[in-house]
């Protein structure tokens, strides 16, 4: 899945640790979310979502996209 | 104001520190001494080379802590509930030397379990401190060690069909930790 997380964060001049802090989780799983080698929990997802005040679609997309039937 | 602040702040993980090389000490002793009854070699040597042990590993933790995001407290805990159980362990193996009776030697059984538990619970209470990826990257770790150790161990019982000495627990134990290492390591670099 891809994401907008680090655009997201660079616009609102966070850190990696200071998202980590205001998200409750590890500077690593952001750095892993980021660099997309692990997509997170629906939780987290809306948690971020509400964070940057923005849908779950607006930070995540899926790699590839089918409109079937 | 700040001043005082940032050498509050110091003291602090002054203390910290000492906490947890203690802690670290403690637990290596214990695991010296209780190798030193296993293996059969001098106690004072075994205590001393993992109380050495333990400093090292205590002042390592200290400077660099585990980028896993449990309080350190929790990992001070585990280590003190791991040097119970080994002390535990080490008199259990003393007492069962003794001439026990029956029922003596079934209490005697019964004091690593008190060990077993707090180590139990003081892993559960670090695992449940983790946010999802780090329970995930434990979770494969635990599964690599668990798999590891299963084909390791189950190989070498083939082997002692064909004459091989037969396999200590303690050697069982520290190829679970080892493998659980190696997993740990992997899902770590994966998730880098």
């Amino acid at each position: 899945m891809k994401n907008r997380l680090k655009v997201l964060r660079a616009e609102r001049d966070l850190s990696q640790a200071k998202l980590a802090n205001l998200l409750d989780v590890s500077r690593q799983t952001i750095n892993a979310i980021e660099t997309g080698k692990y997509d997170p929990s629906l939780p987290l997802a809306f948690k971020m979502a509400a964070l940057f005040a923005c849908q779950i679609e607006d930070i995540f997309e899926p790699d590839t996209f089918s409109a079937t039937g | 104001m700040n001043i005082q602040t940032d050498k509050n702040e110091q003291r602090l993980s002054a203390i910290e520190e000492r906490k947890t090389v203690l802690a670290a000490a403690i637990a290596g002793g214990a695991m010296g001494l209780l190798y030193s009854a296993g293996f059969e070699f001098g106690k004072l040597l075994g205590l001393g080379t993992g109380i050495l042990f333990g400093v090292a590993i205590g002042f390592r933790i200290s400077r660099n802590p585990p980028k896993m995001r449990y309080p350190m407290f929790l990992l001070r805990r585990t280590l003190i509930a791991a040097a119970f159980l080994l002390f535990a362990s080490y008199i259990y193996s003393y007492l069962l030397d003794q001439n026990l009776s029956p029922t003596q030697a079934f209490l005697a059984t019964l004091l690593p379990w008190i060990g077993w538990t707090a180590v139990v619970v003081s892993i559960g209470m670090m695992i449940a401190s983790l946010d999802e990826l780090q329970r995930r990257i434990q979770m494969e770790a635990i599964a690599v060690g668990f798999a590891g150790t299963a084909i390791a161990v189950g190989g070498y019982t083939l082997l002692q069909f064909a004459g091989f000495a037969e396999i200590n627990v303690g050697v069982v134990l520290l190829i679970m930790s080892l493998m659980w290492l190696i997993g740990k390591l992997w899902t770590l670099w994966k998730y880098r």
